[in-house]
């Protein structure tokens, strides 16, 4: 009992002790963390609470150049995902999978794409959800707190295919994009053009994106909004382009069902008014993220109806190359538009016979005639004056020797040799016998549709070689502003003599024996030139020979201009696979009649009917043999 | 029984500081289930105010009885105690994976909230009355086994929380009876020998991962390490001054869980600061103390070793969830006594500070 008498207080006080001790310590841990730690755990509460939300700012408004819309914008719904909310993410997937009707292997490769960002950021599950999924999701609101619907501006292209190749189409930026220094600004999973116009003017089209800054609370709910940022839209940018014409041009080819490209370009300013590529894709297709099967199938086509042959294909330009040899041969005093030369079918060159393609020849031809008829013996003869050089510089200076300059990306550059460009290529000299192939748009030619366009409003306009382009005006915010149109390349001016011949001979290819009847309208005084380009040389037959499932008829080309000695319109139709270039030419005269019709204010006119029997490319073929005479003085096989 | 010139004795200040925290303690389950977005007060604010009346009522009432007529009835409370615990075992009410409940219709009962009083009590009883306190191996034992009895039936409901607060009521009342320093130090070193065995035995899985969790929060920093992380950016983001009373985002919006309960300090700490941790650290460590001197000043053991016990795990209860409170220990189902929710917890803390009064009052008493 003593001792516990005593031992209590002493007890006491070590207890006292104890607990004072403990209390100095849990004070000295508090100011620890509140006061010394207090700007680290501010910041990280701050970022536990305030959420920064991206406003997509819309893309600019593509419009015509009557400054009609063509592409625009619209609100989609995104159905997206944010994992921060979510007990459960593979639960969670599996019902929005039962929910929306989309299989959950393709759901979780989407999460699983994701899965470095932040895990607030919302993941776009399904983009431009249907009202289906739409009504699904949000009757499940309180069960499914990580399922947001997001609202978002998305672009909106015209009807189906139409112009597709003009405005390519947008999609999520890539990883070697973001690495590219205009590009670098921004986040994974913003939208930037990824072909045509989208991709060339992503700058100006793209806008800023705006963000909000919101007050969440622990279950992912806005609670209040602190502050906004709105998006700026993008540039409204209007076209060269006219719908119309465009929409014509596009339709001729459907109802004669022929693919290729077309070009129409205002040979006194270098606009393009129409430029068509075919088959095509359908950019909506593309703007809420396209599916994997339409991308295979688009990339596996045969046909590629993602290369826009307008300025990425390259063919042998035919007969539609003797006009660069009548160009060259006038300009450089080789020859004047009085020069005669006589066909008797052929003649020989450097111990070589060369073929006319009329059997019996054309007689005596100067080069009005020699134009219209196509003679190839007369510009075998031109084309041996001239020399291969002089041909290269003066195909330069009509805008076919290289790139045309367009505003679209990725522009292939056409092929016209020299001597110095096989030495360059190849390490041999040219023989003087490969330039009397090349004057008749044989042997190692090879030129964009758009090059061949501008080459035509160069000899339409006399001289002037412009850069083709598409924008015309830009509404910078405060209306419309027109956009320079880019200096010409080159101003040669021909001598008038020289031109009036030129014209007159293209004069008389549509409006008098020549190929191109098709394309004749009345009182519209139509110019042009038909060709035809080889699918297979004679070696590549042989290596092509065991391949049947290619198409390997030959391509119809038509240049025109016109009216003919005033020109308006100067441009190109290239028939894939339509075997003569008089075949194309329908679609160039509907094209034309088009514009002077709007011009004058007369209803348009319907696109041309369909050959009879309107049926696969085989029967037309045999309806075309079977029927030879039923076309307008067509020469026989054998025509370049 | 009862005579006036008691209430002369009567530790006011002790009082004053009790209910100080005990209002502090309110405002704060105010501020934490205020719901912002409808703009209401919390059902708890409601629940909490009468279980506070309750609590004065329970605390007068430990208050008039005398202590030691209640030491008379320890072994009645005590087996009372034991068999209710046995009923919720079988009948209780399930909460959060817990049978710890009572339904009492309009309110539910926490019985191992009134066992700490009941253990504290037949502690001191069997210790005073007990020839040589606690310092011999024998009475030790017998302590023990009043000890394993309620322990065993509190951690098997589970609520391995209030068993520890147990333990700890057991050797702070076997302290101040004279358990001998040397077995203290024994105690100490078989308890941390045997850590690594109850480790591998003992634990369940997730009180072996909420331990893990502590020692790394951010290898689980969504899950069982989310509440240790935003326990300490919500202190630490209080800062000196704190962000304001009803001010605190990590509480108003939600981001530490069962604020109102187990976190209510992190809370405090965030909308009053380190302003407000001094000033209430300040008010628990007056509230301590003073109830010391009501051991020191004791007119018999019975009544020391009663308030040594009691406070005990009173301190224990304190020191270690406002620790959890600012992520420095692992997180555990432990109320901070006075301040937390909870109408058992408040009534039976106001009742053990009921009988601490009461031991000082009688000081001159025979």
């Amino acid at each position: 009992m003593v001792v516990d008498r005593r031992s209590l207080p002493l007890r006491l006080v070590v207890f006292r002790v104890l607990v004072t001790a403990i209390f100095l310590a849990l004070a000295v841990c508090f100011w620890y963390l509140q006061v010394l730690k207090h700007a680290t755990y501010r910041e990280m509460a701050e970022n536990n609470h305030q959420r920064t939300l991206a406003l997509r700012a819309p893309r600019g408004m593509l419009f015509d150049r009557d400054g009609r819309p063509l592409v625009r914008n619209r609100y989609a719904f995104n159905i997206s995902l944010v994992r921060e909310q979510s007990r459960d993410v593979g639960q969670a997937l599996s019902r929005l999978s039962r929910l929306l009707g989309v299989e959950e292997p393709a759901l979780r490769d989407i999460v699983a794409r994701y899965r470095r960002e932040p895990s607030y950021r919302p993941i776009v599950l399904v983009q431009d959800a249907s009202p289906a999924q739409l009504a699904a999701v949000t009757a499940r609101r309180l069960e499914l707190p990580e399922v947001i619907v997001e609202e978002v501006p998305t672009r909106q292209y015209p009807v189906k295919e139409l112009g597709a190749h003009v405005f390519g189409y947008v999609g999520e930026v890539t990883e070697q994009q973001l690495a590219r220094a205009a590009l670098r600004d921004l986040s994974r999973g913003a939208i930037v053009g990824q072909a045509g116009l989208e991709q060339q003017y992503n700058a100006l089209l793209m806008g800023q994106d705006g963000a909000r800054r919101v007050v969440v609370n622990s279950a992912g709910r806005e609670v209040e909004t602190v502050g906004e940022l709105p998006p700026a839209e993008g540039r409204r940018v209007r076209l060269t382009i006219d719908g119309d014409l465009q929409r014509a041009a596009e339709a001729a080819f459907a109802s004669l069902g022929y693919r290729g490209a077309a070009i129409v370009l205002d040979p006194r300013s270098g606009e393009v008014l129409t430029l068509v590529s075919l088959p095509a894709y359908d950019p909506n297709d593309f703007v809420t993220g396209i599916d994997r099967a339409t991308w295979a199938r688009l990339n596996t086509d045969p046909l590629r109806p993602l290369q826009n042959r307008a300025i990425q294909g390259r063919y042998s330009p035919g007969s539609t190359f003797k006009l660069v040899v009548a160009v060259a041969a006038l300009e450089e005093g080789v020859a004047t538009p009085d020069f005669r030369v006589h066909c008797a079918g052929g003649a020989t060159f450097y111990g070589r016979y060369f073929q006319c393609h009329l059997k019996g020849g054309h007689g005596t031809v100067d080069m009005r005639h020699a134009i219209e008829k196509s003679c190839n013996v007369y510009f075998y003869t031109l084309g041996n004056l001239v020399g291969v050089d002089r041909l290269h510089k003066w195909a330069q200076a009509l805008g076919l020797a290289e790139r045309t300059g367009i505003d679209l990306p990725h522009e292939v550059e056409s092929i016209v040799p020299s001597t110095e460009w096989k030495r360059r290529r190849t390490g041999e000299k040219w023989y003087a016998g490969e330039t009397i192939s090349v004057a008749i748009g044989q042997g190692q030619l090879s030129v964009t549709p758009i090059a061949l366009a501008l080459t035509m409003s160069t000899i339409a306009n006399g001289g002037t070689r412009h850069v083709p382009h598409l924008v015309s005006a830009v509404d910078e915010g405060r209306g419309w502003k027109a956009v320079p149109p880019p200096a010409p390349r080159s101003v040669i001016p021909m001598r008038p003599d020289h031109l009036r011949a030129l014209h007159d001979g293209l004069w008389l290819v549509v409006n008098g024996a020549g190929t191109g009847g098709r394309a004749r309208i009345t009182g519209r005084d139509v110019a042009g030139k038909t060709g035809t380009a080889q699918v297979i040389s004679i070696e590549g037959g042989k290596r092509a020979a065991g391949r049947t499932d290619r198409d390997l008829r030959d391509h119809g080309w038509f240049v025109f201009f016109a009216p003919a000695h005033a020109p308006e319109l100067a441009g190109v139709v290239f028939a894939e696979h339509a075997e003569h270039g008089y075949l194309a030419a329908p679609i160039a005269k509907h094209v034309i009649e088009t514009y002077f019709a709007k011009k004058e204010g007369r209803p348009l006119p319907a696109p041309p009917a369909p050959p009879a029997p309107p049926a696969a490319p085989a029967t037309v073929v045999a309806a075309a043999a079977a029927g030879g005479g039923r076309a307008p003085g067509p020469p026989g096989p054998g025509e370049p | 029984m009862f005579e006036r010139r008691l209430v002369s004795h009567l530790d006011w200040l002790l009082v004053a500081a009790v209910l100080a925290l005990s209002a502090v303690g309110l405002a704060m389950i105010y501020s934490t289930t205020y719901d912002v977005i409808r703009g209401r007060v919390g059902p708890q604010f409601v629940t909490q105010g009468y279980a506070l009346g309750l609590g004065l009522l329970a605390m007068v009432i430990c208050l008039v009885v005398d202590y030691r007529q209640l030491a008379e009835r320890s072994l009645l409370i005590y087996a009372a105690l034991a068999l209710t615990l046995v009923y919720v075992l079988v009948f209780g009410v399930v909460r959060g994976g817990s049978r710890r409940w009572i339904d009492l219709g309009p309110m539910n009962v926490q019985p191992s909230e009134f066992a700490k009083i009941g253990l504290a009590l037949v502690l001191a009883t069997f210790f005073s009355e007990n020839r040589h306190g606690a310092r011999q191996w024998r009475d030790l034992l017998v302590g023990a086994l009043f000890l394993g009895v309620l322990a065993g039936l509190v951690a098997r409901e589970p609520d391995l929380g209030t068993a520890v607060t147990l333990a700890v009521i057991f050797l702070g009342s076997a302290f101040a009876a004279g358990l001998p320093f040397r077995l203290l130090g024994v105690l100490a070193l078989v308890g941390v020998l045997a850590a690594p065995v109850a480790w591998s035995f003992a634990l369940k899985d997730y009180q072996r991962s909420r331990i893990q969790t502590f020692l790394d929060p951010g290898q689980d920093a969504r899950g069982a390490g989310y509440q240790q992380i935003q326990a300490r950016i919500t202190v630490g983001s209080g800062g000196f001054a704190g962000k304001g009373y009803l001010q605190g985002t990590q509480g108003q919006y939600k981001f530490l869980p069962v604020a109102h309960n187990d976190f209510i300090y992190s809370v405090l700490a965030e909308e009053l600061g380190f302003v407000g941790v001094l000033a209430t650290l300040g008010l628990y460590l007056m509230v301590i103390l003073r109830s010391l001197d009501a051991a020191k000043l004791a007119k018999d053991r019975l009544g020391a070793f009663l308030v040594v016990g009691l406070l005990s795990g009173f301190s224990f209860q304190v020191v270690y969830n406002i620790a959890m409170s600012a992520g420095l220990a692992p997180v555990k189902g432990l109320t901070l006594p006075l301040m937390s929710y909870g109408g058992s917890s408040i009534i039976a803390t106001l009742a053990s500070f009921g009988l601490i009064l009461n031991v000082r009052m009688r000081r001159f008493t025979n």
